[in-house]
């Protein structure tokens, strides 16, 4: 009795620690968040009554113009920017691992694009690749070139002009974690490897990529994660457009939400992102497994 | 251990107790003076909210007027939320746009002022059709405060050089577009924009609605295709600057006419005050500037325009309706539209005196056509109410950028504008 009261007592003061954190997430996090969840079986504009809508909010997705051009662009974004920075972050740390001159000066370099704030390096990109006036369109015309892009303001090249930007953006921070992974590779195995007179390529292939499955899958999870929740950067360069050829889910759930008062409409674009982002990651997950 | 607990509890609660009650106090009464709060957005940048403040706190002095600065970029969004939050607080609100007021009524969160116009003896009259703009199944929610209606901006110097007459308060869209033509000239940094238009699609889509005939709401947009087709072949001739350049640089509408770069510009009317103030400052090139009436399609009446309203309501969770009514009465009346026009803004109420505060203004052009532009025959709200109007304008901005960027014909966009437009009045 006596020992089960002084259990009680230290579970008592275990809780007494993790509630002013807990409170705070559960107020400002977890209710939001079921809020979200079940107001997208509702209509509610913010201020008048609720009313129960079932599933006709997301029956109406299929039908809403906006939702499946928001949808198709961020799919098509995240394809674009995942691979490219996985693979752009993995070759940078691999050349910026090697003993070479001015290897500091390089890394930081390349990552000074993700402290950068993103307002001040999204103008003076959106200066220099001006369709007309821009810099590297002058040198493209300079060169020879007859038709140049219209960047941003080109249906056909406004999303790789994000996905370029975002690549940019974010290929430094992931570097530094490919570093990470890179420097806790056992030396010795490049050394067995060789002895076995195996070349540069073969180690690659063979001990680098393997030993930085565990670093590839994380970065691969928050890199999609990342892209999947997109907003500040085509909110930049673009704002969704020309007409909705940048538009994104994110971009779209804050013009249901807060533009056209819809917010179960809003919510269950928002359910949608997160089912999305669940299934890749669990798939991610899985495949990792396999790996393994 | 149990006791310390119980102690803590008592005294948290004491606490709380204490504290709503002194708010509540602060609520009705601070020395004796009803305390008005105002909701207003940006006041370091507005120069009328204070004199109009001053001058009534001056004609009663138990009223005290505080404002609240909620922001100007998410003003009506951060005002919504907090009305619909429960705000108790907030007594008076400018409301800047009509989708907000649309927003604001839709939610209930504004007090009728049908009574109170009645027993005050309100003349509605003297606003010039906007009131019945504003009503909402036989009720008005809101007294119009400032009325920026569009004018064409044009730089004098241009003009001399060119040795071309200056724009008159009576042209048409095709006079307008024979003048921009010939005054464009140059090329470089030389370079001599006839017009001007500034990428917000009120700068080219509504022309459309001066006739009368159509709204933006229609869900139909024929109407739009000759406007567009002028913008765009000006747009091909150089004649004006081209719109995704304006919108990838984030080019200011103001710049272009502070640098001597464009001969004619189509703009709000909120735009007086500032090229006076940064005349007088010495921060423009442009010395000598006019305004003259918008153009108009043939048959319309010369002074017909495009009007963005300011409105002033109640809220309807204010404690102190009353006083409140009586400080936006003052503001929207003919003392507070004096008060304004003094500072160089237009307000809703304009009669010949308030035309003449604003002409009389150091600064303001002194030639008679710019005084005359200053009254206009009819002026059309940008948007009209309408429960849907957030939603319709996602996609006209949206059909307008591409229309404007070239990557859609124009009938490609209006076919567009028709299809999605359709759909969401449908829902």
């Amino acid at each position: 009795m006596a020992s089960n009261k002084t259990a009680l007592k230290e579970q008592l003061v275990a809780y007494s620690f993790i509630a002013p954190n807990f409170i705070g997430f559960a107020v400002f996090t977890l209710v939001p968040i079921i809020f979200a969840f079940v107001l997208a079986f509702l209509h509610w504009d913010g201020a008048n009554p609720i009313r129960w809508a079932g599933l006709s909010n997301f029956i109406a997705l299929f039908d809403d113009d906006q939702f499946k051009a928001a949808l198709k662009n961020t799919i098509v974004y995240t394809g674009g920017t995942v691979p490219l920075t996985l693979v752009g972050s993995l070759l940078l740390a691999v050349i910026l691992n090697k003993k070479i001159r001015g290897r500091n000066f390089f890394r930081t370099v390349s990552f000074f694009p993700y402290v950068a704030s993103l307002v001040a390096v999204a103008a003076v990109w959106n200066m220099m690749f001006n369709p007309t006036k821009g810099p590297v369109n002058m040198m493209l015309h300079s060169l020879g070139f007859k038709n140049v892009p219209g960047w941003a303001a080109d249906r056909h090249w406004a999303m790789p002009t994000v996905i370029f930007f975002s690549v940019w953006k974010y290929v430094g921070y992931y570097m530094i974690i490919y570093l990470a992974g890179l420097q806790s590779i056992s030396a010795e195995l490049y050394e067995a490897a060789d002895l076995d007179g195996a070349n540069g390529w073969q180690k690659f292939i063979s001990i680098t990529i393997p030993q930085l499955s565990a670093t590839t899958f994380f970065v691969l999870v928050m890199l999609t994660i990342q892209c999947f929740k997109v907003y500040d950067i085509v909110y930049m360069i673009t704002q969704g457009g020309p007409g909705t050829a940048t538009l994104v889910l994110v971009y779209d759930i804050y013009n249901k939400a807060f533009i056209s008062w819809r917010l179960g409409s809003a919510s269950a674009v928002a359910m949608v992102l997160f089912l999305l982002v669940m299934t890749v990651t669990l798939i991610q997950f899985k495949g990792e497994q396999r790996l393994r | 251990m149990k006791k310390i607990a119980v102690f803590v509890l008592v005294s948290l609660l004491l606490c709380t107790g204490l504290f709503a009650q002194g708010t509540k106090e602060d609520a009705t009464a601070a020395g004796g003076k009803t305390t008005i709060k105002w909701a207003v957005w940006d006041i370091a940048a507005t120069t009328y909210y204070q004199p109009l403040i001053d001058a009534y706190e001056a004609r009663n002095p138990n009223v005290k007027i505080e404002m609240l600065d909620l922001g100007s970029a998410d003003f009506m969004t951060m005002l919504q939320t907090q009305l619909s939050g429960g705000d108790s607080t907030i007594d008076v609100v400018a409301i800047k746009d009509i989708p907000g007021y649309n927003n604001l009524v839709k939610r209930n969160l504004l007090m009728s002022l049908n009574d109170k116009v009645k027993s005050e003896g309100i003349d509605l009259s003297l606003y010039g059709g906007v009131p019945e703009a504003l009503t909402v199944n036989e009720n008005l929610y809101g007294l119009p405060f400032r009325n920026d209606f569009w004018v064409v901006f044009y730089n004098k110097d241009l003009f001399d050089r060119a040795g071309v007459s200056y724009p008159t308060n009576d042209m048409t869209f095709d006079e307008y577009d024979a003048l921009a033509r010939k005054m464009t000239s140059g090329s470089g940094a030389n370079k001599v924009y006839g017009a001007h238009y500034h990428i917000w699609r009120s700068a080219v889509q509504l022309f459309g609605i001066l006739d009368g005939k159509h709204t933006i709401v229609d869900g139909e947009y024929g109407f739009l295709k000759p406007y567009y087709e002028r913008v765009l072949a000006q747009q091909r001739d150089g004649i004006v600057q081209d719109y995704a350049t304006l919108k990838t640089s984030s080019t200011h509408y103001s710049g272009v006419f502070y640098n001597n770069s464009v001969a004619m510009m189509n703009m709000g009317s909120w735009f007086i005050p500032t090229v006076i103030k940064e005349i007088a400052a010495g921060k423009t090139e442009v010395k000598n500037w006019g305004i003259v009436k918008y153009p108009h399609a043939p048959g319309v009446a010369p002074g017909t325009t495009l009007g963005t309203i300011t409105s002033l309501g109640v809220s309807n969770a204010s404690k102190k309706k009353d006083a409140a009514f009586d400080f936006v009465k003052f503001v929207c009346g003919s003392e507070g539209a004096q008060i304004v026009a003094a500072t160089g803004t237009s307000p809703a109420l304009v009669n010949d005196q308030v035309a003449n505060v604003i002409a009389s203004l150091p600064g303001f052009p002194t030639d008679p056509a710019s005084k005359e532009a200053l009254h206009t025959a009819k002026s059309y709200i940008e948007m009209p109410l309408h429960e849907k109007a957030g939603e319709i304008e996602i996609v006209l901005n949206q059909v307008h950028d591409e229309i404007m960027t070239n990557n859609i014909s124009v009938d490609a966009g209006i076919a567009k504008m028709n299809d999605q437009i359709k759909k969401i009045l449908a829902q």
